[in-house]
């Protein structure tokens, strides 16, 4: 497990931990069954309280994501929890204003940020343009 | 659970009428980590020498393990470790001798930690004396001294000032090891919000003479937040000085920044139901900003005259 905790990040250093934990999941870095870093381990390659470690290993496990096989460690869980749907609404949100705010900042318009996210869809579901869009052009 | 050090009341002046300490209240359990912080000037390291039973208080009462360590002093520092900035520790001394010194002190001494340490520490030619180490290899040498008895309470008062950020992030480690091994309790005093960040548990403030914040790291960093209001929009301090939660009002340039206690969208609440005001900018921070905010002066734009 690749973590990096910054103390002075707006977010709690348990905060962190989960976040990255959970990211690594979405990602498929890591999979069901995977064995996470044991608390002292974690804690003494963070440089941080081992009771935070435990904390945020607690709270990942109380939100379904791990589970402590007694004796043997911590794992991710077999079947994982479906995402917050609300959340993820408001994260969204979040983002778009963040590329809203860089792209007026840049000097663009709504429609160019809207023809952007048309092209980025495109590139996600079709697979980028063929090369001879481009030529033609 | 039975607190193993605690603070009740405590006053002390250095001169007549100006109080460092001026009713200061709270205790800390076993294994549990506490971080002092406060201003320079604020007591935290005549609070720690009060624990240590090297100043008493003018009045209040401390206990350590339910002793006072005025009193009985020896059966108190038996069970403690002490790491301070100011130790000094005797320049002609090796440190073979300092460590035999302590060795022969402490009944409780573990041989085996000694020697893991002094591999960790790069010690191990140990003839050296103490005035041609560094000044982290010699703070080292002191948490020898402090931890290898396996006290049950460790102070440290600001260990790690001075210190490179390498060197300390190395004291940081040992100290972290120490907590995974033993799970003794650690009293610490810092000006480094990171490595209290890192160290969590708990955190006192102490301000003016007395505890100004006591709460665990965690809930200070998600249970507080800042807001910045103009000063067009509230002419007055005092008013928002008034509204629930509300912790500090300071004078940064054209804004007032007020510390709440309370997650920004409550305090954003509190706000549009008491002042009628609308998105105010309301924000999360680090400890280091809310160190600041608690305890830091006004800054007014321009001089006043």
């Amino acid at each position: 497990m690749q973590l990096l905790i910054n103390p002075s990040d707006e977010l709690p250093i348990y905060r962190q931990i989960m976040r990255q934990v959970t990211e690594a999941i979405a990602g498929g870095r890591l999979k069901s069954g995977d064995k996470l870093t044991s608390h002292r381990e974690l804690s003494e390659q963070l440089v941080i309280a081992p009771l935070t470690v435990k904390k945020a290993y607690d709270e990942l496990e109380a939100l379904g994501y791990i589970e402590t096989q007694r004796g043997r460690g911590t794992f991710v869980c077999a079947s994982l929890p479906q995402p917050d749907r609300k959340k993820q609404a408001e994260q969204i949100q979040a983002s778009a204003r963040r590329l809203l705010s860089e792209a007026y900042l840049a000097g663009l318009g709504f429609q160019e940020v809207v023809k952007a996210l048309t092209e980025a869809d495109r590139a996600l579901t079709v697979g980028p343009a063929v090369p001879e869009e481009k030529a033609s052009k | 659970m039975n607190p193993i050090l605690e603070f009740h009341n405590i006053e002390r002046a250095f001169r007549k009428g100006v109080p460092v300490l001026n009713g200061v209240t709270f205790s800390m359990g076993e294994g549990e980590v506490l971080g002092l912080l406060g201003r320079n000037g604020s007591g935290k390291t005549t609070l720690i020498r009060i624990a240590m039973g090297m100043l008493f208080p003018q009045a209040g009462t401390v206990r350590v393990f339910g002793l006072s360590p005025g009193g009985e002093p020896v059966a108190v520092k038996k069970r403690i470790g002490y790491v301070s900035e100011e130790q000094v520790l005797p320049a002609g001394a090796s440190i073979a001798e300092m460590l035999a010194f302590h060795r022969y002190l402490f009944p409780t001494w573990d041989s085996a930690l000694e020697r893991q340490l002094m591999d960790r520490f790069g010690l191990s030619g140990n003839s050296q004396r103490i005035h041609q180490l560094s000044k982290g290899q010699a703070r080292q040498v002191a948490l020898m001294c402090a931890v290898c008895h396996r006290p049950e309470l460790l102070i440290l008062d600001e260990p790690a000032g001075g210190l490179d950020p390498a060197a300390r992030r190395e004291f940081l480690e040992t100290s972290i090891q120490l907590l995974n091994r033993e799970g003794s309790a650690i009293l610490f005093s810092s000006h480094h919000m990171g490595d209290v960040e890192r160290l969590g548990g708990r955190v006192v403030l102490l301000d003016e003479g007395k505890v100004r914040l006591d709460r665990q790291l965690d809930q200070i960093r998600e249970e507080h937040c800042v807001a910045m209001i103009p000063r067009s929009a509230v002419p007055d301090g005092a008013t928002l000085e008034r509204l629930s939660g509300c912790l500090r009002v300071r004078e940064v340039f054209d804004d007032w920044h007020v510390v709440f206690q309370g997650t920004p969208d409550a305090v954003r609440r509190e706000l549009r139901g008491s002042l009628g005001m609308n998105e105010v900018r309301c924000v999360s921070v680090p400890l280091e900003e809310l160190f600041v905010e608690l305890v830091g002066g006004e800054r007014m734009a321009g001089v006043k005259s």
